[in-house]
């Protein structure tokens, strides 16, 4: 029975607080650059960090805005599956402005 | 009368002699790793003093009016960091839409909030030591007070201490972990506040 118990509260307390979070999202919505999330599902995802970001959202950015030219600093990452992809979809996906900020492999 | 004095003394016990960095080494973490601005410190003090204080607010009731009658008072650490790790989120979405320059500067310190042990510290030291509301909630706003005057203080040393020439081997972090025992030294002083 307090086995039962201990699951439903603990269940019913992370409910509360997820729909609660799920609420604030909503309400704190910063729009960002679809690029972004389109280049951070295309890389490993691994978050390891030993690209020099703190994670892989990080990377996603700077590559999207042009400021990391070099994409071979993500270690994990595969050539033929993570960077000839983004490569791929960076150089048909430029700025509002129309420049295209394409990274290169070293 | 005599309650809110003993509130308030609890609340300089709780920030100036039992200090949360300096005398119970609580959130030594973001201490030094976002110590070296004396804005991003500031910032991060007061992220750090919202959620120490809101988690106080709310993991009171959950366990006693909750967890307690329940029969699962063994569930309280699980508990607090379900309520703190919202907290935090709450918090990381507030400032990425007011201040994306200072979330920026937070970097990964700002989430691992969750993970600053004066924050779950001061949460199951309440419940631990049996303190009733109003102690649990003198002991959340000093220990918050405590460690944002630390916090800014330490960032405002270290920023003097970029300046001046210190010996190569201890330039940058070995610097400021003995600034930072220099004044839990003189933190210690304020030890007979009391008496």
């Amino acid at each position: 029975m307090e086995i039962l118990y201990a699951f439903l509260i603990v269940g019913g307390i992370g409910l509360v607080l997820g729909i609660a979070l799920a609420l604030f999202a909503k309400l704190f919505y910063v729009k960002e650059d679809s690029r972004i999330s389109d280049v951070e599902k295309m890389l490993p995802n691994y978050n390891c960090g030993s690209c020099g970001y703190p994670g892989c959202h990080q990377m996603a950015e700077n590559l999207v805005s042009g400021k990391e030219k070099n994409i071979s600093k993500c270690k994990p990452g595969k050539k033929d599956k993570n960077f000839d992809p983004i490569i791929e979809y960076l150089s048909n996906h430029p700025d509002d402005d129309g420049t295209l900020h394409v990274p290169t492999l070293k | 009368m005599n309650i809110l004095v003993s509130f308030l003394l609890a609340i300089l016990s709780y920030s100036l002699i039992n200090n949360v960095v300096l005398v119970r080494f609580y959130g030594i973490c973001s201490f030094v790793g976002v110590g070296n601005k004396i804005k991003s410190a500031f910032f991060m003090g007061l992220a750090v003093s919202f959620v120490i204080i809101l988690a106080t607010l709310i993991c009171y009731p959950i366990y006693y009016y909750v967890l307690v009658p329940a029969g699962i008072g063994f569930l309280d650490t699980l508990t607090y960091i379900l309520v703190i790790a919202s907290l935090v989120q709450v918090v990381g979405l507030f400032i990425k839409k007011y201040s994306p320059s200072l979330y920026r500067s937070l970097g990964i310190y700002l989430p691992l909030i969750t993970t600053n042990c004066a924050v779950l510290g001061v949460v199951s030291e309440n419940t631990a030591s049996n303190l009733d509301f109003l102690s649990s909630l003198a002991n959340g706003i000093g220990t918050s007070l405590g460690f944002l005057i630390v916090i800014t203080l330490f960032a405002a040393i270290r920023v003097r201490l970029e300046s001046a020439s210190t010996p190569k081997a201890f330039k940058g972090i070995p610097i400021a972990l003995i600034v930072a025992s220099i004044m839990a030294m003189a933190f210690m002083g304020l030890g007979g506040l009391g008496n």
